[in-house]
């Protein structure tokens, strides 16, 4: 039998052969608590060379192109809030609910654009924090990315105002606008922050639109890049778009004189980049999408693009969740009378005995069609809607005619219509409606001149006029918000 | 070899059993014997588990064998008799080796050899009495008048609950102070089910299992007593062999739950450790109870094959009557007229005349035949111990194309290669290939449009799957054909687009598979330096293998208009174990017993998966990943690693079985935590008191009917940090904009993030009576978790990642009590009947959370799940609705100002109050109010064995109550879209004045119905009482009629969800569309679990 002696050293062998196979267990596996992540960046080296910083750049933009939002959601759901679409499909996913003037603070359509904004919003704050004093890069490139954050900013300070506040001129900006998230966030804290104004809100976005104007290049060094990220002619126009929606029409002229000549033809060019209306209508939507009409695009490739209930080409006509309403737009005879040859009638088409949208052509997925947020187009209507309000008929009357007949060369407008400034801007407002169809300004457009959101019928039922004074005129802030941030208030 | 037959088998028995019957106890069946069977001792051999094997023996032969092997030793006697005898289990009739035969008043005794036979020359006279003891078997004395003789004995069933196993050491019993639910082989075996965890409901208290739908081989909720986290992880660590096993849902858009890799039949015991004191050895990875598997071991004496096999049918139970297709297009059309539309919708007539009318359940749903087949050989010598097993299932499910292939192999080995030291092994290995549909009752699922629970109820009836010329009924790619009904968009009379596909061309043409390879192993060493002191080492390896694929055709359905799609992915994950641990047991002065063991493990786990999704099939030809596609963009793709240090040790002692002391300690390091939080300490103790064992207890009268009492108390700190590998770490990611490098803000950290602390308490007390015939365990626990790590929300305008970042800022509490009885009922030779009845309560309750902020996901349809301070985890949530409006057929709700609010799908404004006047529309958030806890606030189980004439009978009713179910299901089929509905919309309102809970049906509307909005007409009690299982088997007595060479063989036919009673007006209340979340309680056209009649054979050699 074992020893006490025995029995001590057995005890002390033992002791010792565990601590050794607990060390050889240790430098076995010696980082075991010291694991870095592979394919992840630490947010402490996000910053640290220039190929990072650049790609934060493009992080502002490829937020734009989630498709709750530019990349496709948003634009739908302006467009269904207002009266040019039909509604064939009851699936809430899809818009039946937005279409119907339901919205709900509760339902992931309204969840998800307030989300996609701020997030895109957040990677501009961030951007703009962290760059804005760093020596990886020199100075101008440094305060070009700034500049293009805070384009990026503006523009989505617009989209959240417009959608979840009151209308600018239906009280000169004094309801609740949103919370003005203005430093990038990356911890615990902050959550409640008050709604300012409308007022502070459309501030803040000319303002950084001023600040990116001053910035921003002239022009990039290739035209995909020229259509893809902001320069200073995408700047300006903006500033158009958004002295509009404040009725500011000094300002529309002042800014759109930046990029349109007094006298036809109208064209801009700065360095290497020219912007104009393309000769064809039909090229801004299915040719290179650099031919210097788009001032500003959403881009995707096959791996980043929309799924089928979110590209607008699905939408439009390959699901037909939405076929143009017989009564919008539609009714116009540039768009359906049978003797006329507008081309803009060419990007229409007809299924299921539907008239369905064709601007966005890609008939299957991938749906790599880029969507073009700001175009010349715009900026000459814009331009023409305020010369006209600033009763300078004849430049407003020479920019509408540049619109329409760039796609019907041959036609006249009747007196009757161009004549007297209601009637041209009733007109310029129309041609709005066909040139911009399904190109997501519809709802704004209605909302900045005050009118209720139309009466409707589609196959999922019928949705009532919606006066201004209504609580679904706006959207609800979000649940998800007003459970968060004790500072927000529901909108009433 | 045939010895010397008994006199007669009559007579043999009657010698065996007739003198002592009274107060002994039948083994309740086959598989009980082989636990008892196990826990025979054997030179050198235990039996036991693998895991502490020698402290094991040592205890054994300390506390039970020695005084009789001691005694057992030959004395030198003059030769007076010669006896010959053959023992063997009173029930199975199976051979007992190593039984202890001892003449009364000598210190003669002779064991038994592995036929169960033993020679006896004494220098005693006939008659004499011989004391025959075994462990696990009862006492038995009995005189014997000549030679041979045949002896039965029969099991002890109190001796079978002596050890508890919790992982890294097995303890004594009646020791033992902490709280463990103990699940027997028996109580799992002969079931249809694709892995082990299916077949807990009702088995143990405290431990609440939910069998979220009828879908093969699909993960069910596993609670140990209540939900203990809100964003971590809530599933129990699962532990098997010692191995700590990877758990979840891996299959993609298939069911597969890894535990299917551990083959039920392989299973000795299972062990959930829930209190701290059990559970504390585990550390930071207890929170949610330990679940430790142990699985069988090789016996001694003969070799044993047993062959098992069942053939199963299933069926689809209980679905919500449909509406066929003339109802369905009158209730459609009148909703299209109240909308101010005109009918739309139509029957179709075939050429035959017949009118179309089509039961997509029958497209849907199938009889479906099922087989398994289980061959295992055990045995063992003096030096080694072997089980090896061969698993074979090929199972269908109630829905079409729903198959599940495994086979599993196991081998278990110990060898003894010195005197003091063992060498072992545990190694199991499965393939498994899990097929079928988008079922939609996958978490996350039901949402999907091409779900089946969905299709069957949103198709048309009026539509017909084939045209009449055979090919499919489809149109536009994506959509099922429209028959007869309006299909023209220009008319009023359009029906709108039918966003469903053909469900038939589904099954047929597309296709998911998820395949595991599983293996799980360990390889130890174990080396007895000296009596009580025991070094061990344990490497364990889970090697778990995933490769999910996906087709999806390019004619009709969700990939269709992207010409087909393919997807697949490979997901690889590993985890290695090593455990050194150093256990110390001694007795001083006899009854000081103690038990130290210290330990250090290291765990790495690395995961990775890689794939992409093809689509564009460049012909149709192709019907897999690896054919012809237009695209590829990746997709699954995920690399990270995590890692564990920790030390841990356990102090267990008892003075005389009386007083009961323990306490365990244990420091975990984690990589994914920030430096200065990488460790945690965590520890647990307990006390306990064996009132019965006092010998003032002993003289009392008290004592002859109450002959056990324990009470016990525990309290400790356990964690919990299931979150993900990097989850304080702040971090970016790269992505890609339209082909350019983009680097994007992926998630905001916390470096202040720690582990999750639950402190649990608990007391005990278990009471026998009637020498154990009526065993009660009774416990109140509570467990008050702190420091909760929650995806803390954080305002969305912020604009983080996931609008969340993981901090410790809540707090919860799950309390109640366990009541466990069992009972022999009746127990006579004829006749035996036991029962055991489980009952457990649960108080949860949140009690902090990050600022206060509701945790909830607001989406499409709405709320049902809120977590908010005061109310349990995950409480059902709705908008209150106090009907229909007798005088127009609108729901009224009731809005947070307390005003009622009615709603009008085609009104001008759609929410007005009763007076007609436009309102507020309602907001699901802020209108909305806590109906009631998605948790059971009660469940149990309540189990019964009769058995009479080599019949056995098994009724298993489980029973839950006191949550709330939200009713997705009747939302949805209430739809007022060209949905179908339930017959139950045929109370629609149609008159002023008409009282009825169905609203008015107006085209299109979604709302008044709770599928966009949640609302209180479709909350409802989610009690019920299920008879779970029942199961009748004969043993045929085939010892004779083969010589020997089959020992047993058992005919059963079983059933499984047999009958439930409910008020639950949906298919089933045992339904979970959320899985292991805290999303509970939501049905939302979920595939109804099955009802399946199962036949099987267990052969034994």
């Amino acid at each position: 039998m074992i020893t006490k002696e025995k029995n001590k050293r057995y005890i002390y062998t033992t002791a010792v052969l565990f601590i050794l196979s607990s060390a050889t267990l240790t430098s076995c596996r010696k980082n075991l608590l010291e694991t870095v992540p592979q394919t992840t960046i630490s947010e402490v080296n996000a910053y640290t060379t220039p190929e990072k910083i650049l790609g934060g750049v493009y992080d502002l933009y490829k937020k734009l192109q989630n498709a709750q939002y530019y990349g496709g959601k948003y634009i739908i759901y302006n467009e269904l809030r207002g009266e040019e679409f039909g509604q064939n499909d009851g699936n809430a996913n899809v818009g039946a609910l937005i279409w119907g003037q339901n919205p709900l603070s509760t339902a992931g359509q309204v969840q998800d654009l307030w989300n996609a904004a701020y997030a895109s919003i957040n990677s501009a704050n961030l951007l703009i924090k962290n760059v804005s004093t760093t020596n990886v890069i020199s100075s101008p490139l440094r305060e070009q990315y700034v500049a293009e954050a805070k384009f990026v900013r503006a523009l989505n300070y617009l989209a959240l105002v417009q959608t979840f506040a009151k209308p600018f001129n239906a009280d000169n900006g004094a309801s609740l606008g949103v919370p003005l998230r203005l430093n990038g966030e990356t911890s615990t804290g902050n959550n409640d922050l008050v709604r300012s104004t409308v007022a502070q809100v459309y501030a803040q976005i000319i303002k950084d639109l001023d600040d990116a104007e001053a910035n921003l290049p002239a022009a990039y060094s290739s035209n995909i890049q020229n259509a893809s990220r902001a320069h200073k002619a995408t700047a300006i126009a903006l500033k158009t778009r958004v002295y509009l929606v404040k009725a500011d029409y000094t300002n529309v002229i002042k800014e759109a004189a930046k990029l349109v000549p007094a006298v036809a033809p109208y064209q801009y060019t700065s360095g290497a980049v020219t912007h104009k209306l393309e000769a064809n209508v039909a090229s801004v939507f299915t040719g290179t999408y650099v031919g210097g009409e788009t001032l500003f695009s959403v881009l995707f490739n096959t791996d980043d693009s929309p799924d089928v209930q979110s590209a607008l080409g699905a939408y439009y006509f390959v699901s037909v969740v939405s076929p143009l309403a017989p009564a919008g737009i539609l009714s116009d005879p540039a768009l359906s009378g049978v003797a006329s040859t507008d081309a803009r009638k060419g990007l229409l088409g007809t299924k299921s005995g539907q008239k369905v949208l064709l601007k966005f052509p890609k008939a299957g997925a991938p749906y790599t069609d880029y969507i073009a947020v700001i175009r010349y187009a715009e900026v000459l209507l814009d331009y023409a809607e305020a010369a006209a309000e600033k009763d300078d008929l004849g430049t407003a009357l020479s920019l509408l005619n540049a619109v329409r007949k760039r796609s019907d060369p041959t036609y006249v407008f009747p007196a009757a219509d161009v004549t007297l400034k209601p009637n041209l801007i009733a007109t310029i407002l129309k041609e709005r409606r066909i040139e911009l169809l399904g190109e997501g300004l519809r709802t704004p457009d209605l909302q900045r001149r005050l009118q209720p959101l139309p009466s409707k019928t589609g196959a999922v039922g019928t949705a009532p006029a919606v006066p201004i004074t209504a609580s679904n005129y706006i959207w609800p802030i979000p649940s998800d918000e007003i459970s968060t941030n004790k500072l927000a208030v529901p909108n009433p | 070899m045939h010895p010397p037959g008994p006199k007669s088998t009559k007579q043999a028995s009657n010698l065996a059993s007739a003198p002592v019957s009274i107060h002994q106890f039948k083994i309740q069946n086959k598989s009980m014997k082989k636990i008892a069977v196990k826990d025979s001792p054997g030179p050198g051999k235990t039996g036991l588990p693998f895991i502490k094997k020698s402290f094991i023996s040592l205890i054994y032969l300390t506390l039970f064998i020695l005084p009789f092997t001691i005694q057992a030793q030959d004395t030198k006697a003059q030769i007076n008799s010669t006896l010959r005898g053959h023992i063997t289990d009173a029930t199975t009739k199976e051979d007992l080796v190593g039984v202890s035969v001892q003449i009364k008043g000598t210190t003669h005794g002779v064991t038994t050899d592995k036929e169960g036979r033993f020679d006896f020359v004494t220098g005693q006279k006939f008659p004499y009495t011989l004391i025959v003891t075994y462990i696990g078997y009862e006492k038995l004395e009995l005189v014997v008048n000549g030679s041979p003789v045949e002896i039965q004995l029969k099991s002890d069933l109190k001796e079978l609950d002596q050890v508890v196993i919790t992982g890294y050491s097995t303890l004594s019993k009646k020791a033992y102070s902490g709280s463990v639910a103990q699940v027997k082989a028996s109580q799992l075996e002969n079931r249809s089910a694709q892995s082990f965890d299916q077949l807990l409901g009702g088995q143990a208290a405290g431990v609440d299992i939910v069998q979220p739908s009828g879908v093969l081989n699909n993960t069910p909720v596993f609670r140990v007593r209540g939900i203990n986290s809100i964003s971590s992880g809530i599933y129990p660590l699962i532990l098997v062999d010692g191995v700590p096993l990877f758990t979840g849902l891996v299959g993609g858009t298939v069911a597969n739950n890894p535990l299917s890799s551990i083959n039920t039949n392989d299973i000795e015991s299972i062990n959930i450790l829930k209190d701290a004191s059990a559970t504390a050895i585990y550390g930071s990875r207890a929170a949610n109870g330990v679940v430790v598997v142990t699985t069988k071991k090789g016996k001694k004496g003969k070799t044993r094959v047993s062959y098992d096999a069942w053939a199963s049918v299933s069926s689809a139970r209980n679905l919500p009557p449909l509406l066929n297709a003339f109802d369905y297009t009158t209730i459609k059309n009148e909703a299209m007229v109240n909308a101010g539309k005109d009918p739309g919708y139509k029957l179709q007539t075939r050429s035959d005349g017949s009118i179309v009318n089509t039961n997509w359940y029958d497209v849907a749903f199938h009889k479906a035949y099922s087989q398994s087949h289980n061959l295992s050989i055990a045995g063992a010598t003096d030096a080694t111990n072997y089980f090896v097993s061969l698993g074979y299932q090929d199972q269908n499910g109630i829905v079409r194309t729903n198959t599940f292939k495994n086979s599993l192999v196991r081998l278990n080995l110990d060898h003894k290669l010195l005197n003091n030291v063992t060498i072992g092994v545990n190694f199991s290995y499965n393939n498994s290939l899990n097929g079928g549909p988008n079922t939609g009752s996958l978490p996350g699922q039901y949402l999907d449009g091409g779900a089946l629970g969905r299709s069957t109820n949103v198709l048309p009836p009026n539509v017909a799957v084939y045209n009449e010329d055979g090919s499919y009924n489809f149109q536009d790619k994506s959509r099922m054909g429209y028959g007869a009904n309006n299909a023209d968009a220009s008319s009023n009379g359009y029906i709108g687009t039918i966003n469903t596909e053909n469900l038939q061309l589904i099954l047929d043409k597309d296709k998911y598979t998820s395949e595991t390879n599983n293996a799980i192993g360990n390889l130890y060493a174990q080396w007895t330096i000296t009596k009580g002191l025991d070094f061990k080492t344990t490497y364990g390896v889970n090697r778990l293998s995933v490769e999910n694929q996906r087709f999806q055709n390019p004619i009709n359905g969700a990939a269709a208009p992207s010409g087909g799609s393919a997807g697949n992915a490979y997901i690889k994950n590993y985890r290695t174990n090593w455990v050194n641990t150093l256990q110390y047991s001694t007795a001083i002065a006899e009854r000081h017993h103690f038990n130290i063991l210290a330990g250090a493990e290291d765990i790495y786990t690395s995961s990775a998966s890689w794939g992409a999704t093809r689509t564009g099939l460049t012909d149709n030809f192709f019907t897999s990943y690896q054919g012809s596609f237009t695209t590829i963009t990746p997709a699954n793709n995920s690399q990270g690693e995590n890692g564990f240090r920790s030390l841990f040790s356990n102090f267990n002692y008892d003075f005389d079985r009386k007083y009961l002391l323990s306490y365990s300690f244990r420091r975990d390091g984690y990589s994914g935590l920030a430096e200065g939080h990488k460790y945690g300490n965590f520890s647990g103790g307990s006390v306990g008191w064996n009132i019965s064992e006092e010998s003032f207890y002993k003289n009392l009268d008290l004592a002859k009917t109450v002959n056990t009492i324990q009470i016990r108390a525990s309290y400790g700190q356990v964690g919990n940090l299931n979150i993900g590998d990097y989850p304080a770490l702040g971090f970016y990611s790269g992505t890609t904009y339209a082909g350019t490098a983009a680097l994007r803000f992926a998630q905001a950290g916390n470096p202040n993030l720690q582990w999750e602390t639950s402190k649990k308490t608990d007391v005990g007390l278990k009471i026998g009576l009637f020498n154990n015939r009526i065993v009660l365990d009774a416990d109140y626990y509570n467990n008050v978790v702190d420091g909760l790590i929650l995806d803390a929300k954080q305002a969305p305008s912020k604009g983080v990642p996931g609008n969340s970042i993981k901090a410790n800022v809540g707090s919860l509490y799950n309390k109640g009590i366990e009541l466990g009885l069992t009972a022999q009922v009746i127990n006579n030779d004829k006749f035996q009947w036991e029962t055991s009845i489980n009952f457990s309560t649960l108080q949860n309750k949140v009690t902090a959370l990050s600022d206060g902020i509701d945790i909830y996901t607001p989406s499409t349809f709405g709320i049902q799940n809120m977590t908010r301070v005061g109310y349990s985890v995950g409480s059902i949530y709705a908008v209150p609705s106090v009907g229909v409006n007798p005088a127009n057929g609108y729901r009224i709700f009731v809005n947070a100002k307390g005003q009622q609010v009615q709603y009008n799908q085609a009104g001008a404004s759609k929410w007005t109050f009763l007076d007609g006047t436009p309102a507020p529309a309602i907001d699901n958030y802020l209108d909305g109010k806590i109906q009631g806890s998605s948790l059971p606030t009660y469940y149990g189980g309540f189990n019964n064995t009769f058995r009479a004439y080599g019949f056995d009978l098994n009724l298993g009713f489980t029973f839950s109550g006191g949550n709330k179910l939200y009713n997705g299901t009747r939302a949805n089929l209430l739809d007022q879209r060209y949905f179908n509905n339930g017959t139950f919309v045929k109370d629609r309102w149609t008159t002023p004045g008409q009282i009825t809970d169905v609203p008015k049906l107006i085209y299109a509307d979604n709302v008044s119905t709770g599928f966009s909005i949640t609302n209180t007409s479709v909350v409802e009690d989610g009690s019920y009482v299920k008879l779970k299982n029942a199961a009748l088997g004969y043993r045929i007595p085939l010892e004779k009629v083969s010589n020997g060479k089959l020992t047993a063989l058992r005919l059963y036919v079983q059933a499984s969800n047999i009958f439930t009673i409910t008020n639950y007006r949906g298919s089933d209340p045992e339904i979970s569309i959320n899985g292991n979340s805290i999303a509970s309680g939501k049905d939302h056209n979920s595939v109804p679990n099955a009802t399946t009649i199962t036949f099987g054979a267990n052969l034994n050699f």
